[in-house]
């Protein structure tokens, strides 16, 4: 899952990007408020976590646009600012979460993957399709009861198909899912993994929808 | 409220003070008409008994055949004795009256005592011609008893009223004082985190001065109260910030299993981040301590050596850096300061000179005394600021946007606290000798004061 981190502070920004990586996210890092308004509005990271005393533009106002323009990436701040107050406004604007400075990276990283669970409509913490279980809190997948070891890129991949079960990826959108910035990827990087993955997992799972993408079929309701 | 040792009450106060004084009028005025009454009954029944005297003498001129006991005609009769003497014999004399004369005097007024025990005033009267002497007593006793009643008569209706009359002034101080009460009362209504101040319409003259040194207290402790609540404030939301980092990097360092590059970097954060939370919050000591006592006595200490101490002191980190401290400051500098506090102005602003220029950079201090005072300059090789930052120095934590150093800015903050308790001021701008930030400070040259 790729992540924006709008971050000021540079040992608080590098502690949670490393952390945030450790726990398995692609996690891009801005600075200021202009840069995380920016990137937030290109729609492809899954989650942005955005401080609110950012330079340029103050996380508040940053939310305040971006939800203004209807883009409604899940937005989790993290701040300084712990009064009520604070947290109401900050709420009312647009965050999906709110949390104070300073946060366990394990209950950060938890909040994220429930929060981009919820923004796809998902309840369930584990995802399912045609007997596929996918696990985003332990990074495991099993197939038909058992557990099947999978590559970061493998699972990432099938993770991006998964959260967004019954839709078409694009193999561009595969990629900007999937890798955060300064990674060179290769052009058929998205057939190989496909391959991988339809190897371990059996070929019904991943369909190839000629000249759009890829996509993983939706559970029938019920399941 | 605190009630072991009894407080003074303005109210009973008042109550004893007014109630003794008219009770000590009223003894006096006592006192002044007993004695009056006294003297007055004196004359009046002394009058009397020379008059009866002097009946009794014309009365002896004629017969004084025989001794005759006269008889008792009233109840007071007992109460007073005459006796006759005619050539030395007594004739004529009252029942109650012995044989021998009451008195030795023969003419004139006298207090004795007599066989029975209780004082008598006798007058004597004497006729030579016939050798007649009059004494006419009468009992002291019955004088008294007659005073006491006079006295009685005056006195006990003040003795019935006095009680009244403390009633009448209790409720009247009582009322006089209700101002006091309300103010109590309007205190005590007040809310413990209302600043406002309390109303003087209404409120009586006395009271006045009270309510205005009330109310310029009420603002001063509101004025420390926001002052630290917003310190307290600002310190939290400060601190959060390093404290999250040393947590993530710490975290990072335990999750980093064997990517050894990660856990020493992560660690070397960590440590980095103790050591920026450890200085703002010396920082935040220092400004917290400024704000709460800004009144230190100024002494005349040297500005060159404050500057030549703190640059050795500081030589070490820049060494680290690879930077050069230069200090010209050779001749004494007096400026009227607290030398602690110099120390701190100087260091934040050397400090903040190594910490925000590059590895290699110049940071020069210069001091130097002229007719318009004396001068501290601070100047550096480092990046310099652009107007509009230098516009916003000093603003609790406005940092310099893009700056990679750790800092909350409260240096700046810190520098002009300092520079208002000293009554200096300070430029800043860029310096032409070296191509970054100068600071130059400037105490404005006073004649010693004469108080």
């Amino acid at each position: 899952m790729r992540i924006l981190l709008a971050e000021d502070d540079a040992m608080l920004g590098d502690g949670l990007r490393a952390g945030l990586r450790q726990a398995g996210f692609q996690v891009d890092w801005v600075r200021d408020g202009m840069a995380a308004e920016r990137e937030l509005a290109s729609g492809v990271y899954a989650a942005g976590v955005l401080d609110l005393g950012l330079p340029l533009k103050d996380g508040l106002d940053v939310l305040k646009d971006l939800r203004a323009r209807k883009i409604d990436t899940p937005i989790l701040v993290l701040t300084a600012r712990d009064a009520v107050p604070d947290r109401v406004v900050g709420l009312d604007t647009g965050a999906d979460d709110y949390v104070v400075k300073p946060v366990d990276l394990n209950e950060l990283a938890a909040r994220l993957r429930s929060l981009v669970r919820r923004s796809v409509g998902q309840l369930q913490e584990t995802i399912c399709s045609a007997g596929v279980e996918l696990d985003p809190a332990a990074r495991s997948v099993t197939c038909n009861g058992e557990t099947v070891p999978l590559s970061t890129r493998e699972y990432d991949l099938l993770h991006a198909l998964m959260r967004n079960t019954g839709r078409v990826l694009s193999r561009e959108q595969l990629e900007q899912q999937m890798y955060s910035w300064g990674h060179e990827v290769e052009s058929n990087a998205i057939e190989v993994h496909i391959h991988h993955l339809r190897r371990k997992l059996g070929p019904e799972l991943i369909q190839t929808v000629r000249g759009v993408g890829y996509m993983v079929q939706r559970e029938p309701s019920g399941a | 409220m605190n009630t072991a040792p009894r407080q003074p009450s303005l109210q009973n106060r008042l109550l004893l003070l007014v109630l003794g004084f008219a009770v000590a009028v009223w003894l006096g005025a006592a006192v002044i008409t007993w004695r009056d009454a006294q003297h007055e009954l004196d004359e009046l029944l002394d009058g009397h008994l020379a008059q009866a005297a002097a009946l009794l003498l014309v009365q002896a001129q004629g017969d004084h055949d025989d001794v005759s006991d006269t008889p008792v005609l009233h109840k007071y009769a007992p109460q007073v004795v005459f006796q006759v003497f005619v050539e030395g014999q007594l004739i004529t004399r009252s029942s109650n009256a012995g044989q021998q004369p009451m008195a030795d005097q023969v003419e004139g007024f006298s207090t004795v005592r007599r066989e029975d025990g209780a004082l008598w005033r006798v007058v004597a009267t004497h006729e030579k011609h016939h050798d007649v002497t009059v004494l006419v007593g009468e009992k002291i006793a019955s004088r008294q008893s007659i005073l006491w009643a006079l006295m009685r008569s005056l006195l006990q209706p003040l003795l019935y009223a006095l009680p009244l009359f403390a009633l009448g002034l209790w409720w009247s101080v009582r009322k006089g004082l209700a101002p006091i009460r309300a103010l109590r009362d309007t205190l005590e209504r007040r809310a413990p985190n209302t600043a406002e101040p309390v109303s003087l319409t209404g409120m009586p003259r006395e009271l006045q001065p009270l309510v205005q040194t009330l109310n310029g207290l009420l603002e001063r402790i509101d004025h420390m109260v926001q002052n630290e609540r917003r310190f307290t404030a600002d310190a939290a939301h400060e601190l959060r910030t390093p404290i999250a980092a040393i947590r993530a990097q710490a975290q990072v360092a335990l999750g980093a299993g064997d990517d050894v590059a990660e856990r020493t970097h992560a660690l070397q954060t960590t440590l980095a981040g103790c050591d920026r939370a450890s200085r703002l919050v010396d920082q935040l000591l220092t400004l917290a301590r400024l704000e709460a006592s800004p009144d230190t006595k100024p002494a005349a200490v040297d500005l060159s050596a404050v500057a030549r101490r703190v640059a050795g002191e500081l030589v070490h980190t820049a060494l680290n850096r690879k930077q050069e401290i230069s200090v010209l400051a050779d001749a004494p500098c007096a400026v009227a300061a607290n030398e602690v506090l110099l120390g701190v102005l100087v260091r934040n602003l050397v400090d903040n000179a190594l910490r925000y220029s590059p590895s290699g950079a110049r940071v020069e201090v210069a001091v130097h005394t002229d007719a318009q005072g004396a001068h501290l300059q601070v100047q550096d090789s480092g990046p310099g600021m652009s107007d509009e930052a230098i516009g916003h120095l000093g603003e609790r934590f406005f940092r310099v946007l893009g700056n990679e150093q750790p800092g909350s800015g409260l240096g700046w903050s810190i520098v002009r606290r300092l520079l208002a308790v000293f009554g200096a001021e300070a430029q800043i701008g860029r310096s032409a000798e070296l191509g970054g930030l100068s600071v130059a400070v400037h105490w404005p040259a006073v004649a010693p004061k004469t108080e």
